[in-house]
Order: C-alpha cells, then structure tokens, then sequence
C-alpha cells in the first residue's frame, strides 16, 4: 500500500514540498478552514503522513491537539519549521516526557 | 481503611489475601521490569531523533534558502506554477513493528529524488535554480519522514510508559498497601480471638476447679 503526503502550512512551504512531490496540499489562511481541511487528511486511508509547520500548529492552537490525539496511529503528523525557521521552544514531545518521567532530559552528544 | 475492615477476620479469608497480595507484588515487579525497559528505549529513541533532527533541519533551512533563491530568480508566480506542474507522486510504506506490545510506525520510502525530466514542469520556462530548489527539498523530505517515524515511536513509547508507571503506582501505593492492611487486620482479629479463648478456658477451669 503507498501512502501519501500531505503539507499544511504557508504558502512558501507548502509551494517547496509540492515541488519535492508532496501528493496533497492545504494553504493555511482562516483556522476553521484548515481544521476541517486537516480533518479530512486525517481521516483519509490515503495518507500516511502529514507534515505541517509551527506556525500553523500555533495558529491552530488546542483544537489541533485534541485532533492529534484521538487520531489512530496513521497518519502520522509532524510539525516542521517554516521558511523563518520558527519552532517553538518546548515542543510536545519534551512535554509528554516530562510529564511521564517526572524530570527534564537532556541528551548531550559526546563530547560536548 | 474502611474497605479493608470489611472483609471476615477467619483463617481462610486471611490464605486468600495472602495468594492476592503475592499476586499483586509479582504484578508490580513484572511492570517495573517493563517500566525501565521502556525508560531504556526511549532514551535510545530520543538520542536518534536528536541526531536526526539536527540533520533534518539543517537540510531544510538549505532548502527554504534554495526555495527562496529560486523564487527570486524565476519570480514567484512561476515557482508556484511550476509546482503546481510537478508531479506529485511520492509514496511511503507505513508498517507497523511491536516494541514491547507497543505498536510504532515503520516507515519505509521509495526514491525521493528525480531528475529535472521527471519531475514535470515545464523546463524551457525554468532554471536551474529551480531544479536545485526541488532536489534539496527532496532530500530535506526523505529525512524529514525518517524524522516522523523517530518522534511517532517516541510519543508511542512516552504514552506507554505513562500507562504503565499509573499501574505501577496504583499498585505500590494503593492495592497492596490495602491488601497488607486487611491482613494485618485479621491477624489481630484472630490473635484476640485466641486471647479470649484462652482467657475463657482459664475460667472454665477455674470454675471447674471450685466445684470439685
């Protein structure tokens, strides 16, 4: 089975991604836009990944996470930077982990 | 304390709760076992996505550079039109592997990168900044899928743990503290049971004793 990709962000991002052969697109502008638009990437057996930058996860605020988290495990989603190269400094990943492990891990490459 | 004083203080009642709380302690100790091989994993999975992610990174503020050169060369109406001409076709195989009982994403890609030829838009109306915007985008993709599956198996491995570390304390704290109460409970209760018997013998003999 070939999934595909989807790419929801602005409209630079989304214009490269196509260009590297991203199957489906969303131009984030108005907020209940692209969540229904994400709704229905996320529903699609089609997909089997949807890339979508900080700023629009930003935008979308809770209504995005509560999305995330009832989805099954496909497809999966993941929050890329944008042309500025903005992210955020405490991503969910960190959140979730220190949460669970009840401390703050930080892995530091050897040697540094 | 009020559920643990409800059970009946008899011998029986107290070989049950033994084999429970005995139950009980494997239980524990078996998802504490599962607790810090999962800690152990996803250790190994956040040192992966940190080397991955660096890389993915770096490849993509390459690309957005490439991007924008491009769009400053050919203009940005054109870069549009020439992506919305590009063949969108990229396929990814998503399979599932089982960590532990943990289901997390396999994600396997066929090739990302193409040629100027294979990617559909038009190339007399392009330049070739174009064509190296497209092939560092591609590559930034591939790692960027690589880099999808490494946080989708971490987040899988975090909710996981998170489970599990809440029945381990319900164990440790609650469960088993509750099971050794009723017990102790009914230690005492049979301990003074025998007191009084025994108290009670005394007497009976006592009396006897008086009669004769």
């Amino acid at each position: 089975m070939g999934l595909r990709i989807a790419v929801v962000g602005d409209r630079d991002t989304v214009t490269g991604f196509a260009l590297a052969g991203v199957t489906y697109s969303h131009i984030h502008r108005a907020k209940e836009e692209t969540l229904a638009k994400l709704e229905e990437f996320l529903a699609s057996s089609e997909i089997g990944l949807i890339l979508i930058t900080h700023r629009t996860a930003d935008d979308l605020g809770p209504e995005l996470n509560q999305m995330l988290q009832d989805k099954k495990l496909l497809p999966l989603v993941l929050r890329i930077p944008d042309k500025t190269g903005y992210a955020p400094k405490a991503d969910e990943l960190r959140e979730i982990i220190r949460r669970t492990v009840g401390a703050e891990i930080i892995i530091k490459r050897e040697g540094e | 304390m009020a559920a643990a004083l409800s059970v009946s203080p008899n011998r029986m009642e107290l070989i049950k709760l033994k084999q429970r709380t005995a139950l009980a302690q494997k239980g524990h100790d078996l998802l504490k076992d599962k607790m810090d091989a999962l800690v152990m994993e996803l250790f190994d999975t956040l040192r992966r996505i940190q080397e991955s992610r660096a890389k993915a990174m770096e490849q993509l503020r390459k690309s957005y550079s490439a991007l924008s050169n491009c769009m400053a060369v050919l203009g940005t109406v054109e870069t549009m039109q020439a992506a919305r001409q590009t063949r969108k076709e990229v396929q990814i195989e998503v399979s599932t592997r089982n960590i532990m009982g943990i289901q997390v994403p396999t994600v396997e890609i066929g090739e990302t990168e193409r040629n100027a030829l294979t990617r559909g838009y038009s190339l007399h109306l392009t330049s070739s900044s174009l064509d190296i915007a497209a092939k560092e985008l591609e590559r930034a993709l591939r790692l960027l899928i690589g880099l999808a599956e490494l946080e989708e198996t971490a987040f899988a491995i975090a909710r996981e743990l998170e489970r599990t570390k809440r029945r381990v304390n319900a164990l440790e704290y609650i469960l088993i503290p509750r099971l050794k109460d009723a017990m102790r409970f009914i230690m005492m209760r049979l301990d003074e049971m025998e007191r009084e018997n025994f108290t009670r013998l005394k007497r009976i003999k006592a009396i006897l004793e008086e009669r004769r």
